[in-house]
């Protein structure tokens, strides 16, 4: 496929690298059914918040405090380091923490359960973006040894739920192969309409 | 227009262009006799080598491009673009020009890439009109803009016929020079490990140039230059081969792209 047509592929079909989804009424989009994926945001003057429904929670703030946990969407008494220790428990690189505090810095929104008693961060879940139109989800995790209780779910749901408070209705995420199934009955769909999540690799780049 | 910036004084009072190159990246020309009013003093505030970047190979062959067109009759001059080195060891300036040609009318028109993000709001929605998106707030766009880490912008600077050699004697600015956004590129970061790339959009009129390219190459080496680790998008499946082709790799490992929506 030459360039040239790639690039009006790029123009006829809108937005290939930016990804609007908008409910059914006001799409302009040839796509027959009614979840339409269009170019334009669904922040338009008067369908913002008023296009989603609310999602509803699994369990409850009280259900999670009856539990013994607090939830909290600022990371303002995370503790890095136990974070950091989370992530190398769940499988992901440790990180410098330092770098750690300056993407938390700019991430748009968090959600991020403390086990009371010990304190310790034990479910996160972040989201950066533009703020506007657009936010990919980063860095989910559940401490090992609080999995399986709906933790996950628990700070999955309030972060999309204040996302789309906030109008973005564009979120985004990178799943790994064997959690598609976590994601999914959250309301994620992989590859709507033949988008591909892509990821850039030096190695992969051909040579001319 | 990056001849109008070389000469000017440190202290001009030229209203500065949309997207002023940093004078400070600039080489010192070789001596001339076509320059002979630039003084070395004023040359010497605009190429202080203050600055720790090397310049961008670019800059000697543009200005054996420029010496060359004042010499002789030139018919059309087409500066190939330069291919981007493999290693990316020198320090990307933020703004620095991918190529230039003579125009019929023999004016000359620069393709300028930036990465500063210094983007008209409304210059963007007439550019995002013109590939035919759906209109999108003005106020929201400007947020998304200011919001985004990065966004990299190609504009065309054309400056009118025979007003180069103007340019290098110094005389005003932008009178004789039309500024023309014709494409931008933005990238979201948590300005350490991740960051993702959308919008990207080239004007139909300069399509076919591999603009496209140049845009979303050099919108990477910027982020690899800000050490950021993970570089992302969501690609339609008619641009996945050319994203491919740049370099990106669809489901690494498989792992999947997702979107939310509602289900009814």
């Amino acid at each position: 496929m030459s360039l040239k047509m790639l690039l009006r592929g790029t123009t006829s079909a809108p937005l290939p690298t930016s990804l609007h989804l908008r409910t059914a009424t006001t799409s302009r989009h040839h796509h027959p059914h009614s979840l339409s994926i269009t170019a334009s945001s669904a922040s338009s003057s008067s369908s913002s918040s008023a296009t989603f429904p609310a999602t509803t929670l699994s369990i409850s703030d009280a259900e999670l405090e009856s539990w013994g946990f607090a939830l909290h969407r600022d990371p303002a008494s995370l503790d890095l380091d136990r974070l950091n220790a989370v992530f190398v428990a769940v499988g992901f690189p440790r990180r410098d923490p330092g770098k750690i505090r300056v993407a938390l810095e700019h991430t748009d929104a968090l959600v991020w359960v403390q086990h009371r008693r010990t304190e310790k961060p034990v479910a996160f879940a972040r989201a950066t973006g533009d703020g506007v139109f657009n936010a990919i989800i980063w860095d989910v995790v559940v401490d090992p040894s609080f999995q399986g209780i709906g933790l996950g779910k628990a700070v999955m749901e309030r972060l999309v739920g204040d996302l789309l408070d906030r109008g973005i209705g564009n979120i985004a995420l990178y799943s790994e192969p064997r959690v598609l199934g976590f994601y999914r009955p959250l309301g994620f769909v992989a590859d709507p309409d033949g988008i591909r999540g892509m990821v850039y690799s030096r190695k992969q780049k051909k040579k001319k | 227009m990056l001849a109008h910036n070389l000469v000017a004084p440190a202290s001009s009072s030229a209203p500065p262009s949309p997207f002023a190159f940093d004078r400070r990246r600039r080489r010192q020309p070789p001596n001339h006799p076509l320059f002979p009013d630039a003084s070395p003093s004023g040359l010497a505030g605009v190429f202080a080598a203050s600055r720790r970047f090397k310049v961008f190979p670019l800059k000697a062959s543009f200005w054996e491009t420029i010496r060359s067109g004042l010499l002789k009759d030139s018919a059309t001059q087409i500066v190939d673009p330069p291919t981007i080195p493999e290693e990316e060891e020198e320090i990307l300036p933020q703004e620095f020009l991918l190529f230039e040609k003579t125009l019929p009318d023999g004016s000359l028109e620069q393709i300028i890439f930036s990465s500063g993000g210094d983007v008209d709001v409304y210059d963007l929605q007439a550019l995002c009109d013109k590939v035919g998106w759906p209109r999108r707030p003005l106020s929201k766009l400007a947020a998304a803009l200011k919001n985004s880490y990065i966004v990299a912008t190609l504009h065309s600077v054309r400056n009118s016929p025979g007003s180069v050699l103007l340019y290098l004697q110094k005389l005003p600015t932008d009178e004789s020079a039309q500024t023309k956004l014709i494409g931008m590129a933005r990238a979201t970061s948590d300005h350490a490990f991740n960051a993702t790339i959308w919008d990207v959009l080239v004007d139909p009129s300069y399509q076919g140039q591999g603009l496209g390219k140049t845009l979303v190459e050099n919108l990477i080496r910027t982020l690899l230059q800000r050490d950021i680790g993970n570089i992302s998008l969501f690609a339609d499946s008619k641009v996945v081969e050319f994203y491919r082709n740049l370099g990106f790799e669809a489901d690494p490992e498989g792992i999947k792209g997702m979107f939310w929506y509602p289900k009814y």
